[in-house]
């Protein structure tokens, strides 16, 4: 009995040491909050960091396991077959946005800049930007309809939630570059709910839930994680520069001139 | 000019779920796998993603410029993957899959050096056709 009281207690002990050197550890604000402030390999990486701070890009998407039942009509409505129009089909092609559920997920670097009453996302994938206040407004009664939603954040202790609505019907995620005769598609009631919170002090758990009300019977949510690159910079990310097969198809280069005449 | 073979879609590839290019489907058909070698007359190092064009010769000795999209100068940078790996007049064979439109281009996601090295390959943002 008193060695069970003692691993209790131990396990207790234990469990409690990394909270205590967590709090100790990890960047806050001079208002005492996480500090989220820097540059991230956001999910869309392995966060195998390696020389030289390195970190490798992957494929992420969202994992079906993980979602609600459907509603009836909300499989076809978010699986749909591709139309061989690439407009139609990854609108990415012709340099359009891929929208905040898919940006979530970028192989991409992002930077984060927190200020008392705001945090700003820059993704250096297609240049987007997200402003999310975090002084307690609500959303407005006519949000407009965008790519990345309006999006409000609030603090729950040290977990800070982000909440958006305001999403245009558009790419769930890049599901169709690896099944290439499948499109995945949210609809525009589609609530996001984003939920980060510090492991240690360069790793984020990153939870994102979906509330499609459209397509599922309720809301899911999927576990990520962010990686602190302190060597990294965003860098210019301009897609329409040399995007040689826009909407499939290939432009010529001068060398292929040269060597078809 | 030692271009050396040219072989398309002689040899099964089955096609590996790891594209990333920003449309790939849109853009490439993973049914359609493409293996050339030759050498680098020029390259791209730009957004969105990178670009090399290689020279080859065929068995009758018809040329052929090869254009092959890479990954994005950013994301290859966050691999450690600079400009420099890519010279024109390098010997390289590369493997990817075709342009949907049916020219001569295609994603490169393997490319060996005469030497055996091999850059790009194996990891996710590859598009990398695998036996």
């Amino acid at each position: 009995m008193s060695l069970c009281l003692c691993g209790s207690c131990l396990f207790a002990i234990l469990a409690f040491i990394p909270a205590l050197l967590l709090g100790q550890t990890i960047p806050r604000t001079p208002e005492g909050r996480p500090n989220f402030t820097g540059v991230w390999a956001g999910p869309g990486f392995t966060h195998r960091v390696g020389p030289g701070d390195t970190d490798t890009p992957r494929v992420t998407t969202y994992d079906t396991a993980k979602m609600s039942p459907f509603k009836p009509g909300g499989d076809a409505f978010m699986n749909r077959p591709v139309t061989g129009d690439p407009i139609k089909d990854d609108p990415t092609a012709g340099c359009l946005p891929n929208g905040l559920t898919r940006q979530i997920l970028s192989p991409y670097a992002q930077q984060w800049i927190q200020t008392p009453s705001q945090i700003v996302v820059l993704y250096e994938y297609m240049h987007f930007f997200r402003v999310i206040p975090t002084d307690g407004h609500p959303h407005p009664k006519d949000v407009e309809q965008t790519w990345m939603g309006d999006s409000l954040g609030k603090w729950e202790g040290d977990t800070l939630v982000i909440d958006t609505i305001g999403l245009k019907e558009w790419m769930m995620d890049a599901t169709h570059d690896s099944k290439p005769d499948q499109l995945r598609i949210h609809s525009d009631q589609i609530h996001v709910i984003e939920r980060l919170r510090y492991i240690d002090p360069t790793t984020v758990s990153y939870q994102v839930t979906i509330d499609d009300p459209k397509i599922f019977t309720a809301p899911w949510s999927q576990d990520f994680e962010m990686k602190l690159h302190p060597t990294w910079k965003i860098l210019e990310f301009v897609c329409e520069e040399n995007n040689r097969c826009i909407f499939g198809k290939c432009a010529e280069s001068d060398v292929q001139k040269t060597s078809r005449e | 000019m030692k271009t050396i073979s040219f072989v398309l879609g002689a040899v099964f590839l089955c096609a590996v779920a790891a594209f990333s290019h920003h449309s790939f489907s849109a853009e490439y058909d993973a049914t359609k796998p493409v293996s050339v070698t030759g050498v680098v007359k020029k390259v791209e190092w730009q957004n969105p993603h990178i670009w090399f064009y290689v020279e080859v010769k065929d068995e009758n000795g018809k040329v052929t410029t090869w254009g092959f999209s890479g990954g994005p100068p950013g994301m290859l940078a966050r691999r450690g993957i600079t400009k420099d790996v890519l010279k024109v007049g390098d010997v390289i064979k590369v493997e990817g899959f075709r342009a949907k439109d049916g020219s001569n281009n295609g994603s490169g996601g393997n490319v060996t050096f005469a030497d055996g090295r091999r850059v790009f390959a194996g990891s996710a943002e590859d598009v990398v056709p695998r036996n």
